[in-house]
C-alpha cells in the first residue's frame, strides 16, 4: 500500500517536473511568467517548511530573506556580475539567519511567530528610513536578463528547495527536528543537539528565499523596497504550507498549487475577494481540517482501504 | 529646539500621555484575552478599526457625538466578542484540544485569517480611502501647553476606563475569578471557577474596550480599513513589556511606549516612527520575554 502510494506520488511528480521544464518551449510569455510565479511560491514554501514545518517554529517573517536578497541585487546592479550577486544574496540571507538565529530561536510558540514578523518589519522600515534619508525612493533597473533565463534560474531554485526538504525530512537530522517539535526538553534530554539543529534548519531555510528574491528582482524594471518586504508574502507562504499539510515535500506542492490557482483566477479580477477568500481559507482549514489537503487525502484513502 | 527643551516640553508630554492612554486601553483587552485563554488575538486592532468606523458613521450619518456613540460602540463590541468566542473559539477548542501545544499556533493563524477578512470586508464596504471628521477641536491652554478638547476627552475616557477595569479585576468577585484563571487555570477549575464563563466575559470585555478605543481614535486621526494593525502591534509591545496577563504593569508599559514613540519622533524624524515601534517590539521580545516588571516568582 505504502509503496504504491509512494510510486503514485513519484509519477505525478515526474510529470509535473517535465511539464514545468518544457513550459517555456511551447507556451506564450504570459504563461511562462505565470509558471515563474508558481515556481517562486513553491521555492519559498518548501524552504519555509525546512524550519517551520519540521520544528514547529512558525516563522511569519520569511519575506525578510526574500527582501534582503532582492535588495542586494538591486544595490549591486551593474557593478557585480549577476550570478555572483545572486549567490551573494543567498549567502547574505543565510548570514542574517546565523546572526539573528541564536537569540531568536530561544523564543518559542506564539512569541516566535510575532517576533519573526517584527524582525521582518523592522528590517523593512530600517531600509525605508535609510532610503528616505539618502533620497532614493525607488529604482529603475535596465538590462535585466531574458524571461527564459529567469525562468530556469527559478526552476533550479524550486527544485533545490524541494530536494532540500525531501533530504531533510528523510534524514537523521530531520528526525531530530521532528523530535524537538514534539517535545523540546525531551529531545534535549535524549541527546538531540537542539540548539545546533534549530540554527542549522533556520540557516538552510534562509538561503533559498534570498536567491529567490534576487532572481525575482530582475523581473520588474521598477524596484520599490516596500514591495519586496511585503508581509503578505510571508502570510501567503504560511497559508500554502498549512493548506498542503504534512511535513514532507508533498504538502507544500499541493498547497502551493491550490492557492496559486485560486489567486490566478481571482487576483486580477477581484483582489478584495481574493483576500477575503484567503482569510477564510486560513481560518477554515485551522478549524475544520488542521491536517490540510494531505490530511484529507490520507483520511479518504484510509476510508477506502477500510471499506475495501 | 535643543534636546533638553524637547524633553522638557509640556506639549510632548501631553501628546505622549494621550497616545499612551489609548495604547493602554487597546492593550488591556488584548491582555485579558491572552491571560485567560492563552491566545494572541492578531485581529484585536481590527476591532479598534471597526469601532472607529462605528463612531465615524454615527457622527457623519446621524450627527451623533462620538462621546455618546462610544458606549454604544463598546456594547456592540462586547456582543461581537461573545459571538466570536461562542462561534469560533469554542470550535477551535473542539478541533485542536484546549490544552494542546498546537493551540497557540493554530489560534494565531485563525485570528490572522479573521483579521484579513475584517480588513478586506471593511475595504469592500467602506472603500479603502482614509476618512476623518473634526469634532471638539477648540483649543485649551494650560500654562504654555495647547490641548484640543478631543484629546483631553480621549485621555480622560481612556484613562478612566483602564482604571475602572483594573479596579474591577482587583475588587470584584468576577475580577478575582478572572485573575484566578489568568494565574492558575487548572487550580481555578478545581476550586469551582466557571472557566468557560470567565473566558466568554474576557472576550466580551476585550472587544468592548478595543471598540471604545476605536471610537476615541476616530476623533483624533484619520481612519482606514487597515489602520487597526498598528494598534495590534502597539498592544503586543505593551503586553510583552508589561508581562503577558499582567494587567497593572501593562498600564505603565503603555505610557512608556507612548513616550518612546512621541519623544523618538520629535528627536529624529517621522520616517523613524515605524523603526522605533518595531525596534521596541523586537527588543522587548528578545530582552524581556517575561516583561519589564516581572516578579521573581513569575511562572514559567
Amino acid at each position: 500500500m505504502a509503496t504504491t502510494a509512494t510510486r503514485g506520488w513519484l509519477g505525478v511528480g515526474i510529470v509535473g517536473v517535465a511539464l514545468l521544464a518544457a513550459l517555456p518551449f511551447f507556451a506564450n510569455p504570459y504563461l511562462v511568467a505565470t509558471g515563474l510565479t508558481l515556481l517562486m511560491w513553491l521555492a519559498l514554501t518548501q524552504s519555509w517548511c525546512v524550519l517551520s514545518k519540521m520544528t514547529g517554529y512558525v516563522s511569519l517573517g520569511h519575506v525578510v530573506f526574500y527582501g534582503i536578497g532582492a535588495y542586494l541585487v538591486v544595490i549591486t546592479w551593474q557593478s557585480w556580475p549577476l550570478p555572483l550577486a545572486i549567490a551573494a544574496a543567498g549567502a547574505l540571507a543565510a548570514l542574517f539567519a546565523v546572526v539573528i538565529g541564536l537569540p531568536v530561536l530561544r523564543v518559542r510558540g506564539p512569541y516566535f511567530v510575532i517576533l519573526t514578523f517584527g524582525i521582518a518589519e523592522l528590517v523593512k522600515y530600517s531600509i525605508l528610513a535609510g532610503e528616505a534619508a539618502s533620497g532614493t525612493a525607488s529604482r529603475i533597473l535596465f538590462g535585466a536578463p531574458d524571461l527564459l533565463v529567469i525562468y530556469f534560474a527559478m526552476f533550479a531554485l524550486a527544485a533545490a528547495a524541494t530536494l532540500l526538504l525531501v533530504l531533510v525530512s528523510r534524514s537523521r537530522f530531520g528526525q531530530g527536528l521532528r523530535s524537538l517539535r514534539e517535545n523540546e526538553e525531551a529531545a534535549e534530554t535524549l541527546g538531540v543537539p537542539v540548539v545546533r539543529y534549530k540554527l542549522l534548519a533556520f540557516v538552510l531555510s534562509a538561503a533559498i528565499p534570498g536567491m529567490v528574491g534576487a532572481v525575482m528582482a530582475l523581473r520588474s524594471t521598477y524596484f520599490v523596497v516596500g514591495q519586496v518586504f511585503d508581509p503578505m508574502i510571508s502570510v501567503t507562504v504560511i497559508a500554502m504550507a498549512l493548506l498542503g499539510g504534512g511535513d514532507d515535500a508533498r504538502g507544500p506542492i499541493l498547497g502551493t498549487l491550490f492557492l496559486f490557482i485560486l489567486s490566478e483566477v481571482l487576483w486580477v479580477r477581484a483582489p478584495l475577494a481574493y483576500m477575503l477568500i484567503l482569510g477564510a481559507v486560513l481560518a477554515g482549514f485551522v478549524l475544520l481540517a488542521p491536517g490540510g489537503i494531505l490530511g484529507i487525502v490520507d483520511s479518504l484513502r484510509a476510508r477506502r482501504v477500510r471499506s475495501a | 529646539m535643543s534636546i533638553v527643551e524637547t524633553l522638557l516640553s509640556g506639549q510632548l508630554l501631553f501628546a505622549a500621555l494621550v497616545t499612551g492612554s489609548l495604547y493602554a486601553l487597546v492593550a488591556l483587552g488584548l491582555n485579558l484575552v491572552y491571560g485567560t485563554l492563552r491566545m494572541l488575538n492578531v485581529a484585536h486592532g481590527d476591532v479598534v478599526m471597526l469601532g472607529a468606523y462605528g463612531a465615524y458613521w454615527a457622527f457623519t450619518g446621524w450627527g451623533v457625538s462620538p462621546l455618546l456613540a462610544a458606549p454604544a460602540v463598546a456594547a456592540l463590541g462586547a456582543l461581537a466578542g461573545l459571538a466570536v468566542y461562542r462561534g469560533v473559539v469554542r470550535r477551535l477548542f473542539a478541533s485542536t484540544g484546549q490544552t494542546s501545544t498546537r493551540l497557540e499556533g493554530n489560534s494565531l493563524l485563525l485570528f490572522f485569517g479573521l483579521s484579513i477578512i475584517l480588513q478586506n470586508a471593511a475595504a469592500f464596504a467602506f472603500t479603502p480611502n482614509a476618512r476623518g471628521f473634526a469634532y471638539l477641536t477648540e483649543v485649551y491652554h494650560l500654562g504654555n501647553v495647547a490641548m484640543t478638547a478631543n484629546r483631553i476627552a480621549a485621555l480622560v475616557i481612556a484613562g478612566a476606563t483602564c482604571i475602572a477595569v483594573a479596579a474591577l479585576l482587583s475588587r470584584s468577585l468576577l475580577g478575582l475569578s478572572m485573575r484566578a484563571v489568568i494565574e492558575r487555570r487548572e487550580a481555578a477549575t478545581i476550586v469551582g471557577v466557571d472557566v468557560d464563563r470567565v473566558q466568554a466575559i474576557s472576550f466580551a470585555l476585550g472587544f468592548a474596550t478595543a471598540a471604545l478605543a476605536g471610537a476615541l481614535v476616530s476623533m483624533l486621526e484619520q481612519i482606514s480599513p487597515f489602520s487597526g494593525f498598528p494598534f495590534t502591534i502597539a498592544a503586543f509591545i505593551v503586553i510583552i513589556l508589561g508581562g503577558l496577563g499582567n494587567i497593572g504593569a501593562g498600564l505603565g508599559a503603555a505610557l512608556l511606549l507612548g513616550a518612546i514613540e512621541t519623544y523618538g519622533v520629535a528627536l529624529t524624524s517621522a520616517n523613524v516612527r515605524s523603526v522605533l515601534l518595531y525596534g521596541a517590539f523586537v527588543a522587548a521580545l528578545l530582552l524581556f520575554p517575561r516583561g519589564l516588571f516581572a516578579r521573581k516568582s513569575a511562572r514559567a
